[in-house]
C-alpha cells in the first residue's frame, strides 16, 4: 500500500516536471501544489476533478446554462491535458453543507482528487457564476479558491472557459488558454475569408466578406486586432482589422510587390513582414506607429516568413539562400544570420511564447510539423499523420498548438498538447480552413 | 501608381511560361517561349504588361507567395533582357491562390507553376 502509494506521488511529481520547461517559475500558490502533493489515490499522469452541474441558487435556468457551464468547463480541463475529468448527473443542492460533504465524499471513493463545486445566480439576461474549488484528498475538503464570474446568458461559454482558466491557475500558477479565440483562413482557392472562433470553435464568425483573397492572419499581442494579407486593392498588401470594434481597416503596407507574412513584435510596437520593394522579398520591420521602415535582410534569395522570440532579440525566418528553403535565425538588427535547419524543405517557423522552440513545417513528400531548439539542437516531428499538418500556431500557454490538416480529406483546423494527445478538430464548417492564428489571452 | 489588375486581360500571343518544383530560373525551352513574347511586346508598344507568378500547391502559403514573386521578376528580367521597356512591366505574385487545375498529380502541379501574360492598351 505504501508502496502504491509513493509511486502515485512519483507520477504526480513527474506531471508537475513534465510542465516545467514551459511554465514559469510557479507562483506561490502553496494550496494548490499541495493538492497534488496530497494526492494518494489512482495512479495516473493526470488530476482528477469533479465538475458536477452546477447549482441554481437564483433565478430559473430554461436554458440549462448550469449544464452547459459544467460541460464547457469540462471541456476545457480535458482539453488542458492536465485534468482527467470526473463527470455526474445532476447538481449539489444548494445551501446544503451535508450535502455537498456526502458529494465529495463521494466523489474522492470514485477517485477524484479535486472538486468544482459552481453555484449560478440567473437574473434576467444576466448570470453571475461562483466557482468554489475543493481539496478532495483532504478529509475535511478543503477549499482551495474561489471566484465569481459575471457575464451576460449568451457569454455563458466564455463564463466557462474563464473558470476553467482559473481552475489551470489555481494548479499550475499560470493561466488556462480556454478564454481565447482562432482566427483562420476559410475558402476555396480564389476567394478566401477570415473568420474567428473561439479556441474550441464554437462561434465560427465571418470577419471579412469581401469577396478577395485573404491570407495569413496574425493576432496582435493586445488580442484586439488581426494583421493579415489581402488583395482587395488588388495586389498583396498588408492590413489591420479590428474584429470587435467599430474601427475601419487600416493599412499596415501596399508597396510595389508583395506585403506578406506580417508578425507582431512580442510588445506589439513592431511588425515583422516580408516585401519585395526593393527587387526580392526580404525582411523589413515596420513601426506601426509611424510606418518608419527597417530592412532586414539583403540577399538575392527568398527571404520571408519571420518569427520573433518572446525576449524581442531574435527574429527566425525561412530563406532559399542554400538553395531550398531552410529555417534561419538572426538578431532584430538583422546582424548573426545562421542557419538552423541543415537539410531538406522547411517553412512556416513559429517560435515559442516560452521560447524554448521553434516549430516549423518540413516538407518530405507531404508536410509535418517539426520543432528544433533555438540552438539548432534536437530537431523532432511532432505530427505523423494521418494526412498533411502545415501551418502552426502556439497557444498562449506554449503548451498547444493549432495547425491545418487535411487527414479528413479537405483542410481543417486542429489542436493538440505537444506530449503526442491525437489533436482536437476545431472547425466544422463546409469549406477548406487554412492558416490559424491563436489569440494571446484575452483581455 | 499601380495600374489595377482587372483592367488587363490575356491574349493568345502571349503564352505562359513554366517552372520546375521551388524554382525561378527560366528554363532553356521557356526562353524560346519568352523571346517570341518580347518580339510581340516590342511590336506592340501600346500595350502595358501584367505578368502573373503563380506556384502549385505542394509548397506552403506564404513562401509560396515570395516564390510566384520571384518567378513574376525572372520572366520580367528576362523580358528586358530581350529589350522590352521595364516601365511597361507590372508584376503580381498570387502564389498557389490561383491554380490553373486542382488535380493532384504532377501535370497539374507542373501546369500551375507558371508565368502568366496580361495586357492593356496605355
Amino acid at each position: 500500500m505504501i508502496q502504491r502509494r509513493a509511486l502515485a506521488l512519483l507520477t504526480l511529481v513527474l506531471a508537475l516536471a513534465w510542465l516545467a520547461p514551459w511554465a514559469p517559475p510557479p507562483a506561490p500558490r502553496a494550496q494548490g501544489v499541495e493538492v497534488f502533493l496530497n494526492v494518494t489515490g489512482g495512479g495516473s499522469k493526470k488530476l482528477n476533478i469533479a465538475i458536477p452541474e452546477f447549482t441554481v441558487v437564483s433565478g430559473t435556468d430554461p436554458q440549462g446554462t448550469a449544464k452547459l457551464l459544467a460541460a464547457v468547463a469540462g471541456n476545457d480541463l480535458t482539453f488542458s491535458g492536465l485534468f482527467s475529468v470526473v463527470t455526474a448527473t445532476g447538481a449539489i443542492p444548494p445551501n446544503n453543507p451535508t450535502a455537498l460533504k456526502e458529494s465529495w465524499s463521494a466523489f474522492a471513493a470514485a477517485g477524484a482528487h479535486a472538486g468544482v463545486h459552481g453555484l449560478l445566480a440567473l437574473r434576467g439576461d444576466r448570470l453571475e457564476a461562483e466557482m468554489r474549488l475543493y481539496d478532495l484528498t483532504s478529509p475535511e475538503h478543503r477549499l482551495i479558491a474561489a471566484k465569481k464570474f459575471e457575464g451576460t446568458l449568451v457569454q455563458a461559454r466564455r463564463v466557462a472557459h474563464r473558470i476553467a482558466d482559473e481552475i489551470v491557475l489555481q494548479f499550475t500558477g499560470e493561466r488556462g488558454v480556454a478564454d481565447t479565440k482562432i482566427a483562420y483562413v476559410v475558402g476555396p482557392r480564389g476567394a478566401k475569408e477570415l473568420y474567428i472562433a473561439d479556441y474550441d470553435g464554437a462561434g465560427a464568425t465571418a470577419v471579412t466578406r469581401n469577396g478577395s483573397i485573404n491570407l495569413s492572419p496574425v493576432w496582435s499581442p493586445d488580442a484586439r486586432s488581426l494583421a493579415f494579407t489581402s488583395y482587395l486593392q488588388g495586389y498583396p498588401d498588408l492590413y489591420r482589422l479590428f474584429p470587435f470594434e467599430r474601427r475601419p481597416l487600416q493599412t499596415l503596407a501596399a508597396f510595389a510587390g508583395i506585403n506578406s507574412s506580417p508578425a507582431w513584435s512580442p510588445d506589439g510596437r513592431l511588425l515583422a513582414l516580408t516585401l519585395s520593394k526593393d527587387g526580392n522579398p526580404e525582411i523589413y520591420v515596420l513601426t506601426v506607429a509611424t510606418g518608419a521602415l527597417r530592412r532586414l535582410t539583403r540577399h538575392v534569395g527568398i527571404d520571408t516568413e519571420p518569427t520573433w522570440a518572446p525576449t524581442g532579440r531574435q527574429i527566425a525566418f525561412v530563406s532559399d539562400r542554400a538553395g531550398t528553403p531552410h529555417i534561419f535565425v538572426m538578431d532584430t538588427d538583422g546582424a548573426n544570420v545562421r542557419q538552423l535547419t541543415p537539410s531538406g524543405f522547411q517553412t512556416q517557423p513559429r517560435w515559442s511564447p516560452k521560447g524554448d522552440m521553434i516549430v516549423y513545417t518540413q516538407r518530405r513528400g507531404g508536410h509535418q510539423l517539426w520543432a528544433i531548439n533555438p540552438d539548432g539542437s534536437n530537431p523532432r516531428q511532432l505530427t505523423f499523420g494521418p494526412g498533411q499538418a502545415q501551418s502552426a500556431s502556439w497557444a498562449p500557454d506554449g503548451r498547444h498548438l493549432a495547425f491545418q490538416s487535411d487527414r479528413l480529406g479537405r483542410w481543417q483546423i486542429f489542436a493538440m498538447l505537444l506530449d503526442g494527445t491525437p489533436p482536437a478538430r476545431i472547425t466544422s464548417g463546409g469549406g477548406e480552413a487554412t492558416s490559424p492564428t491563436w489569440s494571446p489571452r484575452l483581455p | 501608381m499601380r495600374p489595377s489588375p482587372k483592367e488587363f486581360t490575356a491574349i493568345a500571343d502571349l503564352k505562359d511560361i513554366h517552372f520546375d518544383f521551388d524554382k525561378y530560373d527560366i528554363r532553356p525551352s521557356d526562353a524560346k517561349v519568352l523571346d517570341a513574347n518580347a518580339i510581340w511586346l516590342k511590336s506592340h508598344g501600346d500595350y502595358l504588361i501584367l505578368i502573373e507568378g503563380h506556384c502549385d500547391e505542394r509548397g506552403t502559403n506564404e513562401y509560396n507567395l515570395a516564390l510566384g514573386e520571384r518567378r513574376a521578376k525572372s520572366t520580367m528580367n528576362y523580358l528586358v533582357s530581350q529589350g522590352v521597356q521595364a516601365s511597361r512591366i507590372t508584376i503580381i505574385s498570387y502564389g498557389e491562390e490561383r491554380p490553373t487545375c486542382t488535380e493532384k498529380n504532377e501535370g497539374c502541379w507542373s501546369n500551375n507553376r507558371r508565368a502568366h501574360f496580361l495586357v492593356k492598351p496605355r
